[in-house]
């Protein structure tokens, strides 16, 4: 796996997994409670909105390339912490559930950039989060929780297989 | 307010002396030609030292308690008063230790409560109201290199309720992945002390629930359990479905004092296993128990006996 310890492989699937699963959470409460359950019924809101989905080119299997992957993983997380958070005020029952996908999510870009920071391939400067879309409404924040979660359950999957590849011994 | 005690402080070191001053105002209209004190402390007379005459007027009368051998003591100061005895007023001293370090400072990280949970252990009795603070970084911060090293402007602190020795970090407190220092500090009107630094990353003091043990009814479609087999299957704890685990299995026949077997360990992906070499005509208890693997973790309690 080259110079990439096996624990930090690990924890990073662990963490995955985590955030899916909080993913998930939110994607089911949102369509329990509010029948948004079809993200492709969302894509012109989503281009209105200007929900940015982050790139992953050096994660996927055609162009795999391990620094590359780091730093598109960290920069992607990044900026769905920034998104979780816009997300703010989705609603009583979904705050809990938001929290915690968005406290994992900061906990797994963390992790991601302690690496980076330990062999020596963090930027100088930490990252400062772009504009966000403003959620004008509280159907545009549940539809924005809706597109947010699953970009980032797609995000996650591509991350996972390369990681897991990484992570072969 | 014909009489005050002054107290250089309210608390002292357990076995040291004591000076203390009843002060007689001028103005006091009880007071005779020549003005007598009785100290007393608790029930017990106690000499005064000297008396002198301040420039406001005022008579101040010192009293010196060579060692205080009791963490209260109540100090009184009394006027005689024809054949009586007046109490002008009244001061509480309280003596003991600085606190000692709290030792012992353990962590789990709890997933129901999805909170650091920490206990310590506060050291011999200071005789003083000691309050403990359990004290962490507030953030991780980029270059921190993820080690230990704290900065004193963002520390956080846990205060357990009273008397309690324990005190649960909040998620939104941890990350959960990084490197954070902790320590408890105590404090008392002597001093304040700390315990030594904990170094821990928080997921790696998690503690699992037990999984659910269950045995498999024989059925049609599988092939009969051999002789003295018993075919279980278990369930991790839905929460850590996401963490890579391993268990084990014990068991032991419900009578007679045969101590526990123990099988393991057994991965978290097979979820089935058939449990063999078991007496016939023998009821069993069986447990299990999971821990976070290989990915460190702490062991989850046994769970519930499963009795067959």
């Amino acid at each position: 796996t080259g110079p990439l310890p096996q624990s930090f492989l690990l924890k990073c699937l662990e963490q995955m997994r985590k955030v899916q699963a909080d993913g998930t959470a939110l994607q089911e409460t949102l369509c329990a409670t509010h029948q948004l359950c079809h993200p492709e019924e969302l894509v012109l809101l989503g281009h209105a909105l200007g929900i940015p989905q982050p790139p992953l080119s050096s994660c996927s299997s055609q162009a795999l390339q391990l620094m590359g992957c780091l730093r598109q993983l960290h920069s992607g997380l990044f900026l769905y912490q920034g998104l979780l958070q816009a997300l703010a005020g989705i609603s009583p029952e979904l705050a809990p559930t938001l929290d915690t996908l968005q406290l994992d999510t900061t906990d797994f870009a963390i992790n991601i950039w302690q690496q980076m920071e330990d062999l020596g391939m963090a930027p100088a400067v930490p990252p400062t989060q772009g504009t966000m879309p403003a959620f004008t409404s509280a159907f545009q924040r549940r539809a924005g929780g809706v597109l947010v979660a699953s970009n980032l359950q797609s995000f996650l999957e591509l991350a996972y297989r390369a990681l897991r590849h990484f992570a072969k011994p | 307010e014909c009489g005050r005690i002054n107290l250089p402080t309210p608390t002292v070191h357990l076995g040291d002396p004591l000076t203390a001053s009843c002060i007689i105002s001028p103005n006091c209209s009880h007071l005779g030609p020549e003005t007598q004190i009785v100290w007393k402390v608790g029930r017990e007379s106690q000499p005064g030292k000297r008396q002198q005459r301040l420039e406001d007027g005022s008579q101040e009368f010192t009293v010196t308690i060579p060692r205080l051998s009791s963490p209260r003591v109540l100090l009184s100061c009394y006027l005689r008063w024809g054949h009586s005895l007046q109490m002008l007023d009244q001061a509480e001293v309280q003596a003991g230790y600085p606190p000692a370090a709290p030792h012992n400072l353990s962590c789990l990280m709890n997933l129901t409560t999805n909170s650091l949970i920490c206990q310590w252990e506060p050291g011999p009795n200071s005789h003083l109201p000691t309050n403990f603070t359990l004290k962490t970084p507030f953030f991780w911060v980029p270059g921190s290199r993820g080690n230990c090293q704290t900065q004193e402007d963002s520390i956080l602190d846990c205060v357990p309720s009273d008397g309690q020795n324990h005190c649960s970090i909040p998620r939104r407190h941890l990350q959960l992945y990084q490197n954070m220092g902790i320590w408890v500090q105590a404090e008392n009107a002597l001093g304040t002390t700390k315990s030594p630094q904990l170094c821990l990353v928080p997921m790696d003091v998690v503690k699992l629930e037990p999984p659910t043990l269950w045995a498999l009814p024989p059925s049609p479609e599988a092939a009969p359990p051999q002789p003295g087999c018993l075919l279980l299957r278990w369930e991790p704890w839905k929460p850590s479905l996401y963490i890579e685990q391993k268990c084990e299995l014990r068991h032991q026949p419900r009578l007679g004092e045969a101590s526990w077997d123990l099988v393991g360990p057994l991965l978290s992906q097979t979820l089935q296993y058939e449990l063999c070499g078991l007496l016939p005509s023998t009821a069993y208890a069986l447990q299990m128990r999971c821990t976070r693997w290989p990915l460190p973790g702490q062991w989850s309690d046994w769970s519930p006996s499963l009795t067959l």
